[in-house]
């Protein structure tokens, strides 16, 4: 099982390796590391927070588009090419080749995290920051993150196209994003706005989680500057993000194993 | 051991078009049998439901009805599929690898080591006559490169049963007879081998046992001497006569008349009387080279059937 999941995985690193809109997402994350540095340098004694929010931001965003795209393109393409008639006719289960595909992608999408974060570290060292704690849990918090979007992305693409896998997928990003906001329409609204945040609440993972600067928790501002970023809130996030990965993956497979390859 | 190596039972693949939810019957109960070690050639126009009961047979597509097994495992059987080996109709593969890692991962997924995987792969590539072409990526393969890649990949895990959709598709004249060649070694080895072909002549050339699908609906089961009618349907003449000179009355009821240079060609009818047909056209100084029955072929079955199904 290992080895056919580790083929399909290899196969999926391979292929995601030649796509250049990726060297393209390098370069444009490259650039908000730049820019980061020229807005630090407008801030008036902000230099440092700036350039860490836009460099950390940056990781989010990118890594996250980059998870959208690469998860509602690699699935479909292996049933719009066809590719995936020599494969799944071989002595392997689909939800082996819907957890390989995942897996490859998990692997390119941590290799490309890894590679914002040493540009991001690059930057903050020319501005004379070091690597601290709080920026070293930011990361891993933002690499859990682009791991859920690329699950939700997968989801999605086990039964539609590219074009509404990606709109769905960026709508549940989004909306996971805004939780905080979501909650607070519970409290504040009335009637269907209430309900249909309830909903969008409840079919939504807390995406939230993984960037916590400026969400208030018990009444106090926090922020990936501050001390309230744990390991112990990151593992719990991470658990958080791995449960959604887990059940999106599980959905998908069922959904993937229930398709006719026409 | 059960000589039956694919059995197909009232199979029924029944799809609804996108928005207006129609039915269309793509399979609509389809049975045969194949037999160990025998050559089954799976022939129909296209849209008859020959992909899809090889897709069908493969996992790719989930039946709506009826039963099939390969090698005693009901489809889709993951133990069956280690004893296959299948290559699809134009095929597609990643176009980024070479022949080598093409088949390399298959042999991953068929769980081979490494030492088997890259000797069996060094075996098949030069099988396929592709060892000149082992750097370049698939994307540089011509569609009779690639067919053969495909059937390399195919045969990655040595499988008792070899299903092969339209193997001959896009290969040329050398191509296509190589591939016989391949198929009739198969057979000789003891695989099984259940091929569809648009192509009558290699169907014919090869294959053990024939069945002619149509409208989803199999017209025609047997081997092609029980199929195909032995009786005389006419008499092929070939005769050497001056292009010059007059075959009016020669050719007068007689049917595929055919003359290119100083060859006439045609057929006579099976009531003609051909010694008198010879004497007059000695009488305008011909030569015979050839005098033969003329019996049904595949291709007069086929399109009886087809003609039927319709």
């Amino acid at each position: 099982m290992v080895g056919r999941i580790w083929a399909i995985a290899l196969n999926t690193f391979r292929e995601a390796a030649r796509i250049r809109v990726l060297y393209g997402i390098v370069v444009l994350v490259l650039g908000a590391n730049l820019l980061a540095v020229v807005l630090g340098q407008m801030s008036i004694h902000e230099e440092q927070r700036v350039a860490r929010d836009i460099g950390l931001a940056g990781i989010s965003l990118f890594g996250s588009l980059t998870a959208i795209f690469l998860g509602v393109f690699l699935l479909y393409t292996e049933v719009q090419r066809r590719t995936i008639h020599a494969i799944v006719s071989k002595p392997i289960e689909r939800w082996e080749f819907v957890v390989g595909k995942y897996v490859g992608m998990a692997v390119v999408l941590t290799i490309l995290v890894a590679m914002f974060a040493v540009a991001m570290i690059l930057m903050l060292a020319w501005q004379q920051v070091g690597v601290s704690g709080e920026i070293v849990r930011a990361l891993v918090l933002a690499w859990v993150e682009v791991l859920t979007v690329a699950a939700i992305a997968i989801f999605f693409s086990s039964f539609s196209t590219p074009f509404l896998s990606g709109i769905f997928a960026l709508a549940m990003w989004a909306l996971g994003r805004v939780t905080p906001d979501i909650e607070a329409a519970i409290k504040t609204g009335s009637g269907w706005i209430r309900a249909t945040a309830h909903v969008a609440l409840e079919i939504v993972p807390d995406i939230h989680l993984f960037s916590p600067s400026g969400r208030v928790v018990e009444g106090a501002l926090v922020s990936v500057n501050g001390d309230f970023i744990t390991w112990g809130y990151v593992g719990l996030a991470s658990l958080h993000g791995l449960g959604w990965i887990v059940g999106l993956l599980a959905f998908a497979c069922v959904l993937f194993h229930r398709r006719d390859f026409a | 051991m059960t000589d039956t190596v694919i059995d197909v039972r009232d199979l029924r693949k029944t799809y609804r078009t996108p928005f207006r939810r129609k039915k269309v019957e793509a399979l609509n109960g389809v049975t045969f049998e194949v037999k160990r070690g025998h050559i089954f050639g799976f022939v129909g126009p296209n849209g008859a439901g020959k992909t899809t009961t090889i897709r069908t047979l493969m996992g790719l597509i989930r039946p709506t009805g009826g039963t099939a097994t390969i090698l005693g495992h009901a489809i889709p059987s993951r133990a069956a599929r280690y004893k296959v080996g299948f290559l699809p109709e134009s095929p597609y593969f990643y176009d980024y690898l070479t022949i080598a890692e093409l088949l390399d991962l298959a042999g991953r997924l068929f769980g081979m080591s490494r030492d088997a995987r890259r000797k069996r792969a060094d075996e098949l590539i030069e099988r396929v006559g592709l060892g000149r072409a082992r750097g370049q990526s698939l994307k540089k393969f011509s569609k009779g490169m690639l067919q053969r890649a495909g059937l390399a990949q195919a045969l990655m895990n040595d499988p008792e049963v070899v299903v092969l959709d339209e193997p001959t598709s896009g290969l040329d004249p050398i191509g296509r007879k190589e591939v016989r060649d391949l198929i009739l070694e198969l057979r000789d080895h003891g695989k099984t081998v259940f091929f569809s072909s648009h192509i009558l002549t290699d169907i014919e050339a090869i294959a053990d046992q024939v069945a002619i699908i149509a409208r989803g609906q199999l017209q025609a089961l047997g081997t092609p001497a029980e199929l195909v009618k032995r009786t005389v349907l006419g008499i092929d003449v070939t005769v050497r006569i001056a292009a010059d000179a007059a075959i009016d009355e020669l050719v007068a009821g007689a049917s595929h008349v055919r003359r290119t240079g100083d060859e006439l060609a045609l057929t006579l009818a099976t009531d003609a009387d051909v010694d008198a047909w010879l004497v007059a056209a000695r009488e305008r100084g011909a030569k015979v080279i050839a005098v033969e029955p003329r019996h049904e072929t595949l291709e007069d079955l086929f399109m009886r059937e087809i003609a039927g199904a319709a």
